[in-house]
């Protein structure tokens, strides 16, 4: 057999598989282009996409990010004199409308205590925040299939022993064991902080992952495959897992979004992200009171949050349609 | 020798294979020709008393593509105690038309036509009306006994609920009526019987109870879809047997759906092919089966696997090419692209359905006459090898 | 069945045995409980560390460590023949005692907001997928992504600002501005205009008749000092008492049989004589008298059912009943909020509560008291119903949508099934089947909701607890959450599981 990591229907020697393999490229190559044509033309899921592009884009690009400058002149870290009782310098009404002309000004979210920018500070919040969702999504993800699919394909003992260690870990509340992991590994950076939450956060996909293959394992070509004599990880990598990417890629989405929230309650109670550094969670946790007096310090970080729950959501939901779009259909 | 979508090298077409896009009409080989023959003519026939017409009738669901037109003018009539058989394949407008009858299309559906109920226009009624005559005056059996009955509720419960929906009366009674009725379809220890859920039913079973829901109400007209496509071919010859026991115990009309030309062989008075939406031949069952005066009609009879000659020995002669969409409808006869008889005519004017050879039996065909002239209509879908 | 359950509680067990050594593992890596010691400049630091490490067992290796742990919880499970041990927090405190009393605080905190929130999303959720792509299909599925977009914490600041700080001071002088009137007006207005959906006459009429009843409504409250001492009083209990009998018989029988209705109407009229039959002992009652009530009025509801019903007696009663408790809940609010002006004086106008479960030390009647409760409780629980009702909306929904799909209810149709028998009883009943278990998952979960929601709006339940030892790096409160926590995952995933096999025959057997 060939390396079941090459991509593409490469010459297969047993005339079974070849024809089976060919037979499913085409199948997956229209109906890729198929769930790419629906999901462009989810106008929630684009425009989420889109959204979450550009705040993107303005986090990595204001800042910078690890030795790379940004074009912001000013850092999340540095303190100074606080200007005007700390206000933002933002103004988006044009003068022609009565306002003060379009424009950032020296600090167009204003100030915190200390004199740190607060606009710096709040895109370092996104950056952080988003890292960690994404990190947490991919690891979450990666397990969870893994997990999943060994217990579907090979059933048995090996199922028991997963499924059986899936339901206890099922049984810690999520917010519960990632307050604990947080508490101990909050200070060691972000990426850990990400890994070692992705490490709890994968039980329901695992759940998912088998009982769809639990129904696929059963099915003509697998059988076909496996009367071939192609290797078990051949026929998972390459003729199970293609016929439920769909599954998976919603689930990581949806995963994402419940990262970023997870992440921010986490740094809210004190057990996500800390002092020097920050995230959006620990900015809001850290001017709650202040609301009453400045308000803006509550509601930038606040506003970025909900933008990329809200945005990474849709675009979820996009591609579950994309996927299955039978689910949002009434039959007539 | 390459015909697309069609079961060439297997001498028995799959009886469930109808539920497919392409179900082309095909005729199962059951016992069900001989056995249903002497049951339906034990029977009374039909009586004078028309119960339901339909007349022009046109439904068209707006999609995104367009507008799709499922039916394009239907009409017909049933007497009492008259089985009329309607087929045609999948998408040519059969289940559409009698989802319209039962006021069970959905609301983007546009319909347009008359649907007579003893001279009463339905389309006209409020939906009260309408729902009032549903079950009880017009009942419908479904093609897929599995599931098309509740699972979480005992089949008691969804045959009571049947009776209690137009007559309210104590439960029990309504019980009592529900078990009566599954003694009548043939279910053995019916009191016992009620207590069961669906999946406690055999398919046969489930397809029995169908009807005892259907005749619960004593109906004056039973549309059955495909009631036997989903089930056992040994089953199919008992459920359509059941079936006109039971509608001469009610009185009722039978409108028989569906795509196998075998089931309605035994079982239907006259019988209505449908193709792209509308009626293409209408006649006498013996008429479409041994005088077919249209192309399409006879194609389906050449689709049979010929068991008197010899079973295995003779070919199935399918129908070449696709049924059209039904959104964009070729200029002319929409069965000219397919149609060994096609002429330059077909594929400029669509043909009326007109009377032919014989009283009754009216066909859509430009050269019907031409079927009149051979002895074996199939002859024109014979491939050239078979013809020397 | 009995076996299936047997065999479903001792898995279970086997599982929350497990999860709580994998959690004892974690807690004990989480930190070092003796951190702020080591850290401490106090004389006697050696002997408190000694003290510490003895009290925490912190000598033993931590996977041993956990079956001492074990060996006390065990106690748990037979309460009254063994003392239930969860160990000592870092002051030294007995945890079993604090999980108590934060236990019923956190009960009181997310019973009611839950339960509220599966009505209200399941009912949404219900009527959006009666009406896919319509305009208030739309504007829920947008709101439900909003919602559970939002991070509660976020959510909890606000309300608290405008919910509470604000709303109290406009309570000092509570008058309604006729421009705000009209604009609330609008905005009730194109509410309803959503809601019932129509063709153009339909809609604006709607939003007229809407527009001039809420800004009617809002001046003329305004007008009479209303919101000063806000009441329901005998004519509003009665108009809604007979609303809630009609929307009871729509919804479990219809209206094609009368004798359903008069049930209703005669259970709704019983409850309207109670109002002033039972003025006096109504005015200071207790817990007891309240429970007794509303049992008879089920009673009553029953009985009212079963002479009037007719041929519709089980129909009847379920009717009447709804509508008695309902008639019953009117009238409870409406002395709840007799003792509005009372409380309001005792608490300076600052009506309702951003921290947490009471007043402290405030004591008066039962109502006063009952609406020192309500007050502190209406922040939290719009919290959490705004969250995890967004989750049942759209589950529901398409759970719905699946089942309308479904031949069955094709064939209830073909019966001549009333649109109502084919939604409530064939498309409802078989919805409900996977959204069993979400409701047990999220009854499961409300502990770790109560995490955040107990720290924004200052409870101490058990969500407090266990953030404050987390924090203190106090490992057996940790636990002693966990234990809890845990357990109701477990007892709630069990439930699920049986209850969707009296919910589906087809599991029923095998």
């Amino acid at each position: 057999m060939s390396d079941p990591t090459t991509p593409g229907p490469g010459p297969v020697p047993a005339a079974a598989a070849a024809a089976d393999v060919q037979g499913m490229t085409v199948v997956a190559r229209t109906q890729a282009q198929m769930v790419r044509r629906r999901f462009f033309r989810h106008r929630a899921a684009m425009g989420g996409l889109i959204a979450l592009l550009l705040i993107v884009l303005l986090a990595f690009s204001s800042i910078g990010f690890a030795n790379v400058p940004g074009w912001w002149d000013k850092d999340y870290w540095s303190i100074a004199t606080v200007e005007n009782g700390g206000r933002p310098t933002l103004s988006v009404i044009p003068t022609w409308l009565g306002g003060s002309g379009v424009h950032l000004g020296e600090h167009p979210f204003g100030q915190d205590n200390v004199g740190k920018d607060y606009f710096a500070l709040t895109m370092r919040g996104v950056q952080q925040s988003i890292t960690i969702a994404f990190i947490v999504g991919i690891v979450g993800t990666v397990i969870g299939t893994l997990v999943g699919a060994t217990a579907g394909y090979f059933r048995g003992r090996v199922e028991a022993v997963l499924m059986r260690f899936t339901d206890v870990m099922i049984t810690i509340p999520l917010l519960v064991v990632a307050a604990v992991l947080g508490r101990r590994y909050g200070d060691s950076g972000i990426v850990v902080l990400g890994l070692v939450i992705g490490l709890v956060t994968w039980t329901n996909l695992a759940r998912l992952v088998r009982g769809e293959f639990l129904a696929l394992r059963e099915k003509e070509f697998v059988e076909a495959a496996r009367a071939a004599g192609t290797s078990a990880r051949r026929i998972i990598v390459k003729h199970m897992l293609p016929n439920i990417i769909g599954v998976i890629i919603v689930s990581a989405t949806l995963a994402v979004a419940a990262a970023i929230l997870l992440e921010a309650a986490l740094s809210f109670l004190g057990f996500g992200v800390r002092d020097p550094d920050t995230s959006l969670g620990r900015l809001i946790s850290l001017y709650q009171s202040a609301f009453s007096t400045r308000p803006w310090l509550f509601w930038f970080p606040g506003v970025f949050i909900i933008a990329i729950a809200l945005s990474v959501n849709f675009i979820g939901d996009g591609l579950r349609d994309a996927f299955d779009p039978r689910q949002n259909r009434v039959r007539d | 020798m390459t015909t697309p979508g069609m079961p060439i090298g297997s001498p028995l077409p799959d009886p469930a294979a109808g539920q497919g896009g392409l179900d082309q009409p095909a005729v199962t080989e059951s016992a069900a020709e001989v056995h249903v023959a002497t049951k339906l003519e034990e029977t009374s026939g039909p009586g004078q008393t028309e119960v339901l017409r339909v007349e022009d009738l046109t439904v068209s669901f707006p999609t995104d593509d367009g507008l799709v037109r499922a039916v394009r003018g239907v009409s017909y009539a049933v007497h009492e105690r008259e089985v009329l058989g309607i087929v045609g394949e999948s998408g040519s407008g059969k289940s559409v038309s009698s989802m319209a009858v039962m006021g069970l299309l959905p609301k983007s559906a546009r319909i347009a036509g008359k649907i007579l109920y003893r001279g009463d226009d339905l389309l006209k009624k409020s939906p009260k009306q309408q729902r009032a005559l549903r079950g009880k005056k017009i009942a419908m059996i479904f093609q897929d006994p599995m599931t098309a009955l509740n699972p979480v509720y005992s089949i008691g419960d969804q045959l009571a609920e049947a009776v209690l929906s137009h007559e309210i009366m104590p439960r029990k009674q309504a019980l009592a009526r529900a078990e009566d009725m599954l003694a009548l379809v043939g279910i053995p220890q019916p009191k016992k019987r009620l207590d069961n859920y669906p999946h406690e039913f055999s398919g046969g079973m489930r397809q029995r109870a169908m009807i005892a829901m259907a005749v619960i109400n004593n109906p004056d007209v039973i549309i059955a879809d495909e009631p036997t496509t989903a089930l056992d071919v040994t089953v199919q010859a008992q459920i359509l047997e059941t079936l006109v026991q039971v509608k001469d115990e009610v009185n009722a009309a039978i409108v028989l759906i569906t795509h196998d030309l075998g089931v309605v062989a035994g079982m239907a008075h006259r019988v209505l092919v449908m193709y792209a939406g509308k009626p293409v031949e209408i006649a006498e069952t013996d008429r479409i089966f041994y005088q077919p005066r249209m192309p399409y009609t006879a194609g389906l009879l050449g689709s049979i696997p010929a068991l008197e000659s010899g079973g295995s020995g003779s070919r199935l002669r399918p129908i070449v090419g696709t049924p059209p969409s039904l959104i964009n409808l070729p200029k002319g006869c929409p069965f000219s692209p397919r149609c060994p008889l096609a002429t330059d005519v077909c594929h400029e004017s669509e043909p009326a359905l007109e009377p032919t050879d014989e009283l009754g039996h009216v066909a859509a065909c430009h050269h019907w006459d031409q079927l009149a002239d051979v002895d074996d209509p199939t002859v024109f879908f014979r491939t050239e090898s078979e013809a020397v | 069945m009995l076996v299936f359950i047997v065999r479903r509680v001792i898995v279970s067990f086997f599982i929350l045995l497990a999860a709580t050594f994998v959690m004892y593992l974690l807690t004990a890596n989480a930190g070092n409980p003796l951190g702020d010691l080591q850290e401490s400049r106090a004389p006697n630091r050696e002997a408190l560390i000694e003290a510490r490490i003895r009290l925490l067992n912190l000598d033993t290796p931590a996977p041993l460590r956990y079956f001492i742990w074990l060996k006390g919880a065990a106690g748990c499970l037979a309460p009254f023949v063994f003392e239930c041990d969860l160990g000592q927090s870092v002051q030294g405190q007995d945890v079993s005692a604090l999980l108590g009393v934060a236990f019923t605080q956190t009960l009181q905190l997310v019973i009611a907001a839950t339960v509220l929130a599966m009505i209200l999303g399941i009912t949404v959720g219900i009527v959006t997928a009666l009406r896919q792509y319509s305009g208030l299909d739309y504007t829920v599925t947008f709101s439900a992504f909003l919602f559970f977009s939002l991070p509660i914490f976020w959510v909890a600041v606000l309300l608290k600002e405008y919910g509470a700080i604000r709303f109290n001071d406009w309570l000092g002088d509570p008058t309604v501005p006729i421009g705000v009137a009209v604009v609330l007006g609008v905005v009730s207005g194109l509410f309803w205009m959503i809601v019932i959906s129509g063709d153009r006459t339909r809609r604006l009429t709607t939003f007229a008749a809407a527009f001039v009843a809420s800004a009617g409504a809002l001046w003329l409250l305004s007008e009479t000092q209303w919101f000063a001492d806000p009441g329901l009083g005998v004519v509003v209990i009665a108009v809604t008492a007979v609303g809630l009998a009609f929307l009871t018989t729509a919804l479990v029988a219809g209206f094609t049989y009368r004798n359903v209705l008069y049930a209703a109407l005669a259970s709704a009229g019983v409850g309207i004589v109670c109002h002033f039959a039972l003025d006096s002992v109504l005015d200071d009652p207790s817990a007891m008298i309240i429970v007794l009530l509303a049992l008879v009025t089920v009673a009553v509801g029953v009985g009212l059912g079963y002479a009037l019903g007719g041929l519709q007696r089980r129909q009847a009663i379920q009717a009447a009943v709804l509508t008695g408790l309902g008639t019953g809940a009117l009238l409870f609010l409406d002395r709840l909020l007799g003792a509005w002006d009372t409380y309001s004086d005792r608490v300076s106008g600052r009506v309702i509560a951003t921290i947490g479960a009471r007043t402290p030390n405030f004591q008066g009647t039962f109502w006063e008291e009952g609406l020192d409760r309500a007050t502190h409780l209406i922040l939290p629980t719009i919290a959490i119903v705004l969250i995890s009702f967004a989750t049942y909306t759209r589950y529901t929904r398409s759970s719905m949508l699946e089942v309308l799909n479904q031949d069955y209810v094709r064939t209830a149709r073909s019966k001549g099934l009333a649109e109502r028998g084919v939604v409530v009883k064939h498309a409802f009943r078989n919805a409900m089947i996977p959204i069993t278990t979400l409701m047990a998952f999220d009854f499961a979960g409300v502990l770790s909701g109560a995490v955040i929601t107990e720290n924004v709006f200052g409870w101490t339940g058990l969500g407090k607890l266990f953030t404050d030892a987390l924090t203190r790096v106090d490992p057996n409160p940790v636990m002693g959450f966990f234990l809890i926590a845990g357990a109701a995952a477990v007892v709630f995933n069990m439930l699920a599981d049986i209850a969707y096999a009296f919910l589906d025959p087809r599991i029923r057997l095998s």
